[in-house]
């Protein structure tokens, strides 16, 4: 089933000169993971936050198209329908921290969605097991470290249970193992529940392998859209667009171009070692 | 052979709990009692001094915090820093009084230093010193010991529209982040050569209003953010749900209201009416009730 139906979309914020993006179209089924790549300033942003509804109902300026979210006009939705559909995780956790704890900050939106005291209990305990907080909760959001706000800012959200999670850059402003935690629990997140994940993120190769769908958004349109294998097949048409392929990639690719490979491309270190491995045997195999 | 473990102190090993003006150890006993009932001693405290003039009463009310202070095992020495405040305040006020007394007939008076002291005015201002003093350290204790989040359950738990229990909670926040936002310039400013002692007052003062145009900004940004969260998360400013029925108050299930605290705020209660009923209709507590007052002016007879 589809989950998200993009059609011709367009958006220009108030007060600015041309739309941030225009002539979107996109369909997502639902229980994927997507990932949506590209420079700065070139729509990715903009792009979620149609999804979400954040534009146009808490932004203004000039809508265009549609979308829609299990075949509901999103622009028609409540906000109550919205929050319990759709979770969105910001680039800086602080900004969505609402609460002056994590353990109210991850109920905060199970009340609003009005659940009952025991699923809320209960759902709760299900997100500090999912995403290692559990000894947070009595803390102050504003005083733990960068990795662990994410990882409550994600909580956060996944205690709704929504059906769509969106997260824009949120590997963006942590280190390095703060960076690796998140990819553990988006793993966590593809490997145990059935939601449809969409991840702004410039982290190509830690996301490559995750995705079912990358998309490439460029000056406001979907430059390309496929999945990972199809995705980077043509590794200078993404450089042009400011992507620069998995490493493991780049190096199958240059294999193939010199007719060593034949096949799809890897977008994990895994399997562009099991070609490689393939492509050395082969090479090295008495030839009679 | 075993050797002995070093046993790490008490002061290291015991949990502190962080509270709007210091810590509190969490196994404080202080926490049996209801965010509510700790709330309303702070209202009793306020509210209830502004009936009683005799300054020894307010006396008494201070002592009974201190030593509903120390039984809350509140480090006492945080509130040291309290004490400038306390002595800027008295020297204020006396200051006044003597300056500028109020010479009704038949005040007594007398010659210290070659200045005429009114004993009455100066003795109202003792009376209203020792009263704000009351007030002063009633709301000291309350954020000594208590959290944004208690107040919070406090508030809602007197059943105060969700969106002033919410926007309440937002200024609390907004105002943590200021201070930090405060730093972060100053911290750049300084890494960029900046030296602040070496500048007059005048420049000083300029250097501050400029703080204002990035902290606005900043304040104008957040303030975007933070709608988007709350949009976000399905937040109503009704807390009401598409169905008419309320959000539901997870936080508060985890305060349960006991008998002690039924206790607490019912004393309170009861000795605030009792202390309205004899002001108002005795005029017990009134300032020339005191018996430090009755005692001086005896000595002028």
């Amino acid at each position: 089933m589809t989950a998200v139906s993009i059609k011709d979309l367009g958006w220009k914020y108030s007060g600015r000169k041309h739309f941030a993006i225009e002539h979107v179209d996109l369909e997502i089924p639902e229980n994927s993971f997507v990932s949506v790549v590209g420079p700065n300033e070139h729509g990715k942003t903009t792009l979620v936050s149609c999804i979400k509804g954040l534009i146009p109902n808490s932004f203004h300026g000039v809508w265009r198209g549609q979308v829609e979210i299990f075949g509901q006009d999103v622009r028609k939705m409540s906000t109550e329908r919205l929050a319990a559909d759709i979770g969105f995780v910001f680039a800086d956790p602080e900004a969505q921290f609402t609460s002056m704890t994590v353990e109210e900050e991850l109920v905060f939106g199970l009340e609003n969605i009005g659940l009952p005291l025991n699923e809320i209990q209960e759902r709760l305990n299900w997100v500090c097991d999912l995403t290692m907080i559990g000894n947070l909760l009595d803390k102050s959001p504003y005083e733990i470290s960068g990795g662990q706000k994410q990882r409550v800012a994600i909580a956060s959200v996944l205690a709704m249970r929504p059906r769509i999670i969106i997260l824009d850059e949120p590997t963006s402003m942590l280190d390095p193992l703060g960076k690796d935690n998140i990819f553990q629990i988006l793993t966590n997140i593809k490997k145990d529940t059935d939601l449809l994940v969409i991840v702004v993120e410039h982290n190509i190769e830690q996301i490559a392998p995750l995705s079912d769908l990358m998309v490439l958004m460029y000056d406001g349109n979907i430059a390309k859209a496929a999945p990972p294998a199809e995705f980077f097949e043509n590794s200078d048409f993404l450089l042009e667009h400011g992507i620069i392929p998995p490493q493991a990639t780049t190096f199958v690719d240059r294999l193939k171009q010199q007719k060593l490979y034949a096949g799809t491309l890897p977008v994990g270190l895994e399997d562009a070692v099991d070609i490689t491995s393939r492509v050395l045997r082969n090479h090295s195999a008495p030839k009679n | 052979m075993d050797q002995a473990l070093p046993v790490a102190s008490t002061a290291t090993t015991r949990r502190m709990r962080k509270t709007l003006l210091g810590t509190v150890p969490v196994s404080s006993p202080l926490y049996q009692l209801h965010p509510v009932t700790r709330f309303i001693t702070l209202v009793f405290l306020g509210v209830v001094s502004l009936f009683i003039d005799v300054p020894e009463i307010n006396i008494i009310l201070i002592v009974m915090v201190f030593i509903y202070l120390h039984w809350a095992k509140v480090d006492m020495s945080n509130l040291k820093i309290y004490l400038p405040l306390t002595i800027t305040v008295a020297i204020f006020m006396f200051s006044v009084s003597i300056g500028f007394p109020s010479r009704l007939p038949g005040y007594h008076t007398f010659q210290f230093l070659g200045i005429t002291f009114y004993f009455e005015s100066l003795y109202w201002t003792f009376a209203s010193y020792w009263r704000l003093m009351a007030m002063l350290i009633g709301t000291i204790q309350y954020f000594s010991t208590n959290r944004e989040r208690e107040t919070l359950v406090a508030i809602r738990s007197l059943k105060a529209p969700f969106v002033i229990t919410y926007f309440f909670s937002l200024a609390l926040r907004s105002a943590g982040m200021f201070l930090e936002d405060m730093r972060t310039i100053r911290e750049a400013e300084r890494a960029r050569g900046l030296d602040e002692t070496s500048l007059a007052l005048r420049d000083r003062a300029k250097l501050y209003v400029m703080y204002m145009i990035p902290l606005f900004t900043l304040a104008i940004r957040r303030t975007d953010e933070i709608s988007n969260a709350l949009y976000a998360r399905g937040y109503t400013p009704s807390g009401k749900l598409e169905n008419g029925v309320h959000r539901s108050d997870y936080i508060l299930t985890k305060y349960p209201i006991r008998r002690i605290d039924i206790i607490v705020i019912s004393a309170m209660i009861i000795t605030f009416i009792m202390v309205i009923i004899l002001r108002a209709q005795f005029g017990i507590f009134a300032v020339a009730q005191s018996p430090l007052r009755i005692f001086l002016l005896s000595l002028w007879s």
